[in-house]
């Protein structure tokens, strides 16, 4: 459970509206990506240590994780080029629900780093 | 940063900007606007706390479009731009800021920013000035700020001029409910 999901224990409704969300941006990707841009994040945040093995990964899946790893620290500086090349591996929907995703992944990283669940006494 | 979107319209007629946009993916964008028009009909934190938060996102995270947007319930709560135009580094000695507003304003930098300046001091403050259920809230909405003004900003949809903007505050949809 995200430490989002978690700090909202006590208000359902919004609660299962965040929950949602989040279930509906990542369903629209494959799975392992979402695993894989998740991973990535974390490992940025310095919260998930394990290490991706991208030698057995395509191209636009390396690329996709290196595009993730600048989303923490580095979205303004992204190019028209990097993010040309998303939308060519994604297509337009695909990368729309994939920026959503790992500007989101980025986000609950945070939330946890600070947290979150504690300061609102779950 | 580009002001060129990377993503066109996905409604006929209309430009490239967020609404749009998401629609490329419709299931995403139903959900998202139900959980923000839940998230900000919800009086347990109050709209110009919640707006105090979101124009500091907008301005760290150097997203335009939200620096630019001001949602009329937290305007009608008080929230003028004598407020706002305190809200920028140095906010601590802010005399127009609550001390509410300033608790709440460390704990969004903490959180968009370095989560190591939410110190103990800090920390007490937030939680003796809101309720657990009031932290919660303001974390799902620091959170949400922050994740759209990026996804906004790396699909391009920053605006090259804006003038201020005040809208109506996002509210529950009636059919969705």
């Amino acid at each position: 459970m995200s430490a989002v999901c978690a700090a909202l224990a006590g208000d359902p409704v919004l609660a299962a509206h965040y929950a949602d969300f989040r279930a509906k941006a990542e369903g629209a990707l494959d799975p392992a990506l979402v695993a894989l841009v998740r991973q990535a994040v974390a490992q940025v945040h310095g919260i998930d240590s394990a290490p991706i093995d991208e030698s057995t990964l395509d191209a636009g899946t390396r690329a996709a994780i290196a595009y993730a790893r600048r989303m923490p620290f580095e979205h303004t500086a992204i190019t028209d080029a990097e993010a040309a090349a998303m939308v060519a591996h994604l297509g337009e929907p695909g990368f729309v629900a994939f920026s959503v995703v790992t500007a989101l992944a980025d986000a609950e990283c945070r939330a946890e780093l600070v947290g979150l669940p504690g300061l609102a006494g779950v | 940063m580009s002001t060129t979107p990377r993503v066109s319209s996905a409604i006929a007629g209309e430009p490239a900007h967020f609404g749009s946009v998401l629609a490329h993916q419709p299931a995403i964008a139903e959900s998202f606007f139900a959980l923000y028009g839940r998230f900000w009909g919800s009086d347990v934190l109050a709209a110009r706390i919640k707006e105090v938060a979101r124009m500091r996102n907008a301005r760290v995270t150097e997203c335009g479009f939200c620096r630019n947007v001001r949602f009329d319930k937290a305007v009608a709560e008080g929230l003028g731009e004598e407020v706002v135009d305190d809200i920028t580094d140095g906010y601590e000695t802010s005399d127009k800021l609550t001390a509410t507003e300033k608790a709440v304003l460390k704990f969004t930098d903490a959180l968009i920013h370095d989560p190591d300046l939410l110190t103990g001091d800090a920390k007490a403050a937030l939680q003796r000035h809101l309720t657990p259920a009031q932290i919660a809230e303001l974390g799902l909405g620091v959170t949400l700020f922050l994740a759209l003004a990026k996804a906004l900003i790396t699909m391009g949809l920053e605006p090259e001029v804006m003038d201020r903007t005040v809208l109506p505050t996002p509210a529950v949809l009636e059919a969705a409910e």
